[in-house]
């Protein structure tokens, strides 16, 4: 018993001390706005372009009402002036039921799906339909809960729960999921809980009015709560929120054993998806279901091709469609698939649905507040100096280089056994790691010592182009 | 009476039905107007009612698994998961099983491993007339048990015609069959005898 208890001591300091992974926007938490939509300088990771925000919190509210279903917005602007991060913004602030499904311009360029199956595939799973199911529940009150492992010391956990009801009670085997959740719920004797059947996930409701008294003091956040009577599985009626899209696959798998012939990835025959719109206006009209419409982000826009935005415009009118937010970097250039030119790269009959949103590139200042909220989240500490310096290097070439340069100072003054970064990290790292415009300095200095340098002189300028 | 079917026989007429006679057992799969699948095995020689299981579609579409009205649950998955451990969890099977196995005159329930002496068991007929309630006074066990075809039939349950037994760690409480209901058992077992019924088994293969 005492070996069991400290490995679980072990594997809890485990936990504790795990590394988070930092993504690029991870630090942002919202769009930062007040309640009367007005943008606040520094809020929820969000750092100036003042009227795009606000622009994005009225398309918001506008979802929020369901009034912008089948709309698109596009958000156009330099690289590296926050595009993504409104988007993330965006999708934070909205409420947790509504589907938000992000993608890349270029994602839907597979093999084993047409372009028109992916996209359809991404709208139908930014649609969210609330429906009412009825699912299978056991409720009680924990009586014991014992985890063994086997005498041999490796093998699975096993694992015994008893529950009962004032009427009732029943011995359950646990398996491997269930053990490790009953633990890091840690449940025990005396606690009220539910488990969903189908799912296994446990929830707890609060402690027996029975224990009340087991401790002198309890947690001012201990709910009491009646032990439950009758039977100890119930049906009960439960509220959840799915996509057109898992509605679809649920309904397109094949029956029966030529299941086992066909792949699970294939195409969903349109049929289907008709005979699910029909059913779920259906449910709308006789109040069972409610559509929720979300966001579908596309990112990189101008990766599509014509096929790809022409099929958009058709999409777009369908009625339920959710709101399309894209986003681009490109100014004037060809639209894909074609020899046309257009702005942004996208065809002028799509961009006449669209509204459009403008991002800035980031002033002196906002770059040095974006860069302090960057240290913030990677646990970094910089001296004043160094990150004025850092900030000057940020708007002479690009936010992105900047934030980079953040986390190799940071690996560079924890090996000088620094704990502040200070200027002479930063300078350190600028030489190590070039920047976008020294490395085309350095490759017109010296092509010729490159490979193929001679062919591509030699070659004629159309083979550039491609 | 005869004129005036039960909606139950309609429904049961009206289905897609495939009959096969395999292991002296007459079993027959019905896919009813809503997809819905139902399964029944009758004896060859009683023609008593075996099995009766649902197969039902979730609000979304998705198939469930089996669930089993009358004759013994399948195990396999259960066994499967006790002996090679599973994710979830799962009733030990040292509790109370509850298997409703009819004769041709009553409705019957067993109810195995439960240990305690006769009288322990309170058994009623729920207030609202619907379900047979069990109850044990030391609360260990609890269950309402409602009678499917009853309700199909929209009859009410009466105390008298319910009688109880304990032996062999088993709880056996019968339920007399009213007369409609028997009526309509003849009436489907004559329809069920004119379904073609395929065989089992190696297939005549004739050449030419």
């Amino acid at each position: 018993m005492a070996a069991t208890t400290t490995v679980n001591k072990v594997q809890e300091v485990r936990e504790v001390t795990r590394l988070e992974r930092i993504g690029a926007h991870s630090h942002v938490r919202g769009l930062g706005l007040n309640d009367d939509l007005e943008p606040r300088q520094v809020s929820q990771g969000m750092v100036g372009q003042a009227p795009a925000r606000r622009a994005a919190g009225v398309i918001l509210e506008m979802i929020k009402e369901g009034k912008i279903a089948g709309r698109g917005v596009l958000i156009a602007g330099q690289p590296g002036t926050g595009k993504t991060a409104i988007a993330m913004g965006m999708s934070q602030a909205m409420s947790r039921d509504a589907p938000f499904q992000a993608m890349a311009g270029s994602e839907i360029f597979s093999l084993e799906m047409s372009k028109t199956e992916a996209l359809t595939q991404a709208f139908r799973k930014s649609i969210g339909v609330r429906i009412k199911e009825e699912t299978e529940m056991i409720e009680g009150e924990v009586v014991e809960v014992s985890v063994e492992r086997p005498a041999t010391g490796t093998g699975a956990k096993i694992g015994k729960l008893t529950l009962k009801t004032t009427d009732m009670e029943t011995i359950f085997d646990l398996g491997q999921k269930m053990i490790e959740q009953i633990t890091k719920e840690k449940i025990q004797a005396g606690d009220i809980i539910t488990i969903d059947k189908a799912t296994g996930k446990i929830s707890k409701l609060g402690r027996s009015f029975t224990r009340a008294r087991d401790y002198d003091a309890t947690d001012a956040q201990t709910r009491f709560v009646q032990c439950p009577e009758g039977e100890l599985q119930k049906r009960k009626e439960v509220v959840h929120t799915v996509t057109l899209h898992e509605i679809d696959v649920i309904n397109s798998r094949t029956q029966g054993f030529l299941a086992l012939f066909s792949g699970d990835t294939g195409e969903i025959k349109s049929e289907v998806r008709e005979q699910i719109n029909s059913k779920v206006s259906e449910w709308r009209e006789e109040g069972k279901a409610e559509i929720i419409p979300g966001v579908l982000f596309i990112d990189e826009v101008h990766m599509l091709d014509i096929e790809c935005f022409s099929f958009l415009n058709r999409l777009l009118e369908s009625d339920m469609a959710p709101v399309v937010v894209m986003a681009t970097n490109r100014g004037i250039t060809k639209i894909r698939g074609t020899n046309y030119s257009s702005p942004h790269g996208i065809p002028i009959d799509l961009l006449d649905r669209l509204l459009i949103i403008a991002t800035k590139p980031y002033s002196e200042k906002e770059t040095k507040q974006i860069l302090q909220i960057r240290c913030e989240e990677e646990d970094v500490e910089m001296e004043e100096q160094a990150l004025a310096v850092l900030t000057r290097i940020g708007m002479e070439t690009s936010l992105r280089y900047a934030i980079q340069l953040i986390t190799a100072a940071s690996l560079v003054c924890r090996k000088r056994k620094g704990v502040e970064v200070s200027v002479e990290d930063i300078k350190k790292v600028y030489s190590l790691f070039i920047d976008e415009s020294r490395s085309t300095t350095f490759l017109h200095e010296y092509q010729e010592e490159f490979m193929f340098s001679e062919l591509a002189a030699a070659g004629d300028a159309t083979s550039m182009e491609t | 009476m005869s004129k005036q079917q039960s909606k139950w026989v309609e429904m049961l007429k009206a289905a897609r039905k495939t009959a096969l006679v395999q292991d002296g057992k007459r079993k027959i799969h019905f896919t009813l107007a809503d997809g819905t699948e139902l399964c029944e095995e009758y004896d060859v020689k009683t023609n008593d009612l075996l099995v009766r299981k649902w197969r039902r579609k979730s609000t979304l579409g998705a198939s469930k698994p089996w669930e089993v009205e009358i004759g013994e649950p399948d195990v396999t998955a259960h066994m499967a998961a006790l002996t090679l451990g599973s994710q979830h969890l799962m009733e030990s099977n040292t509790n109370p099983i509850c298997v409703r196995l009819d004769t041709r005159r009553a409705f019957q329930w067993r109810i195995r491993n439960l240990p305690y002496p006769l009288k322990t068991y309170e058994i009623t007929v729920d207030s609202d007339e619907k379900n047979i309630v069990v109850r044990t006074t030391n609360k260990k066990y609890f269950k309402k048990i409602n009678i499917p075809d009853m309700e199909r039939r929209e009859l009410k349950l009466d105390s008298e015609d319910m009688n109880i037994a304990h032996a062999n760690n088993t709880l056996i409480i019968q339920y007399q069959k009213p007369k409609c209901i028997l009526d309509d058992q003849v009436l489907l077992l004559a329809e069920f005898k004119k379904l073609k019924t395929g065989k089992d088994g190696d297939m005549e293969c004739n050449q030419s």
